[in-house]
């Protein structure tokens, strides 16, 4: 058709205007409209362990949970708080060397050290956190930047928490498949669990503080208390993961202040969708694996990857899942002017 | 010296602006009235191209879809498809809506930077220019720009897109929340500007009472169309 007399419409699919009313449970096609794309998440996430040819795969799934909690964490700051946050590794450390204190010089079992090493590290990234939240710009991106730096060489230069040999001698999980089980459940259930937080009141707050903070502070609200709850969410997510980390690893030590752990959250952010929350954990299902993959090329991976991501950058910068949601709500046609 | 035809836009399936007709002749000034939400801001993206470029962004977002269609033709050419930076080097300045000026910049560095595809002589003459019709700057020249007044901001943009050297000048609401006394001023001022420099304007409004004295015509939309009520003779 002519472009000058034609034009692409985007409309809403009929079912799925009628699920987001009341007619959600009226029919057995749209509940499966509503819940089919959930479910083949869920089910796909705790099938995969078992499909897996080998235990090195099953072990790259853990890994990939692991980025996925700070994936979450970063999609969460980021789109609905507007604080950009490259501290991915920050995190990671403190909750990792937390568990590995806790399990090595106490004795507790990882059940008992990873919630404990969650939330009391949540509390101390927050904490140590707190004194740039106030400020609006890059100073949150520079900050969460500098303390694993600055956390790595106080352990290498005074030789602390086993310096840099690391803490050696952590517990594992009872079985590889606990392992796998605990981290992909834990991923679940902070991915609906986020999705559930954004779209309460207190996420319409923090979505307000990201689009314009002076408007929020004139409606009576501390911007800097709702920030640091968001911060807490964010790390603690992120020391969840650490903690796991280290008792899958039975290590911890400075690589866990690696900069990959800051880096390819937010590559996996891009991929899959930014602002989605399900679209970060998609996106470091593919990443995590192809970086896997292309291990084969030795040095060479780096260059792949960073293909694949400029790629994604160029031609979809919108990221897998609103393209997908967009192909899985609307329709397109051609319409007469 | 500029006419569009048959201007179409669409935000996703929302219809902006429905084929709107607007010319403008050399050395005009020509008013464009409407309310909120008649596509007063809109027409003037598209005109200036701006359009364009909110186009590709919302494109690479994967957020809404923006449909131009129609014709704008400029000194006898066809711009519809050139960028923004093509057409403000043809001429075509928008002085944009809220003003936009740089608010860490100094009043002076705010017009230089107007003033920088122009060449040495023209900027030293249009500063003068600028001064001259606007003595309150130079007074302030050295002030930042975010702490500027209302009116001072509204001079400050208008004298921007004059260092730009324009044949087309497009004003996006230039009395927007200004007291009734800065209003005649600056409505003065654009008289002056066409007058002395030979610039075509194109200014829209939502209030046609200031500025009604000036125009040689205008036209009035509603609802993104044109009405076909136009005040004065083309």
């Amino acid at each position: 058709m002519n472009n000058e007399q034609g034009r692409k419409e985007r409309l809403d699919r009929g079912i799925k205007v009628r699920t987001d009313g009341l007619y959600a449970i009226m029919s057995l096609r749209e509940l499966c409209y509503l819940t089919v794309p959930r479910l083949v998440l869920i089910v796909g996430l705790l099938i995969l362990p078992l499909v897996m040819p080998s235990m090195y795969w099953q072990r790259v799934i853990s890994i990939v949970c692991i980025y996925a909690f700070l994936a979450l964490g970063f999609d969460f700051l980021a789109h609905f708080v507007g604080l950009v946050c490259l501290g991915g590794a920050f995190f990671i450390g403190v909750g990792g060397y937390l568990a590995a204190i806790l399990n090595t010089s106490f004795g507790f079992p990882p059940l008992v050290t990873i919630p404990i090493a969650t939330l009391l590290g949540g509390a101390i990234c927050t904490l140590l956190l707190l004194p740039c939240l106030p400020l609006r710009g890059v100073y949150f991106a520079i900050v969460t930047l500098m303390y694993p730096l600055v956390l790595m060489r106080i352990i290498e230069a005074l030789n602390i928490l086993g310096g840099t040999d690391g803490i050696m001698g952590v517990a594992s999980f009872a079985n590889r498949w606990i392992e796998q089980y605990f981290v992909i459940l834990m991923v679940l259930l902070f991915l609906f669990g986020l999705r559930r937080l954004v779209n309460l009141d207190i996420g319409l707050v923090f979505r307000a503080v990201k689009d314009n903070d002076q408007a929020v502070r004139a409606s009576g609200m501390n911007i800097s208390f709702y920030k640091a709850i968001a911060v807490f969410v964010a790390s603690a997510l992120g020391c969840l993961g650490g903690a796991c980390l280290v008792h899958i690893y039975m290590w911890s030590g400075i690589s866990l202040f690696a900069l990959d752990f800051s880096i390819l959250p937010i590559a996996a952010t891009v991929i899959g969708g930014a602002g989605t929350v399900v679209g970060p954990v998609l996106g470091c299902f593919i990443l995590v694996p192809i970086s896997e993959l292309l291990r084969a090329f030795g040095t060479l991976r780096i260059v792949f990857y960073c293909l694949i991501l400029v790629a994604f950058i160029v031609f979809r910068s919108e990221g897998i899942m609103v393209y997908g949601q967009r192909k899985y709500h609307q329709f397109e046609r051609w319409v007469k002017i | 010296m500029l006419e569009a035809t048959g201007l179409m836009v669409f935000y996703e399936n929302m219809l902006a602006l429905n084929n709107v007709s607007i010319s403008c002749e050399n050395n005009q000034i020509v008013g464009v009235f409407g309310a909120n939400s008649a596509g007063k801001s809109t027409l003037m993206y598209t005109l200036s191209g701006i359009m364009e470029d909110i186009k590709k962004k919302e494109d690479m977002a994967g957020r809404e879809r923006i449909t131009v269609l129609g014709a704008i033709k400029y000194l006898g050419k066809d711009i519809m498809g050139l960028k923004p930076s093509q057409r403000a080097r043809q001429g075509i300045i928008l002085c944009p809506e809220r003003r936009r000026i740089f608010p860490e910049s100094t009043v002076l560095e705010n017009l230089r930077i107007g003033g920088y595809l122009a060449s040495p002589p023209q900027k030293k003459e249009s500063l003068e220019y600028v001064f001259r019709i606007f003595p309150a700057l130079e007074k302030i020249k050295k002030r930042v720009g975010g702490f500027l007044s209302g009116g001072e901001q509204q001079m400050l943009a208008i004298g921007r897109a004059l260092m730009a050297q324009p044949r087309l000048l497009l004003l996006d609401e230039p009395l927007l929340g200004l007291s009734p006394l800065i209003q005649v001023l600056l409505v003065r001022s654009v008289k002056e500007i066409r007058d002395e420099r030979g610039v075509s304007i194109i200014v829209t409004e939502q209030y046609a009472r200031p500025v009604l004295p000036i125009v040689d015509y205008a036209f009035i939309l509603e609802n993104g169309a044109n009405t076909g009520g136009a005040i004065g003779q083309p």
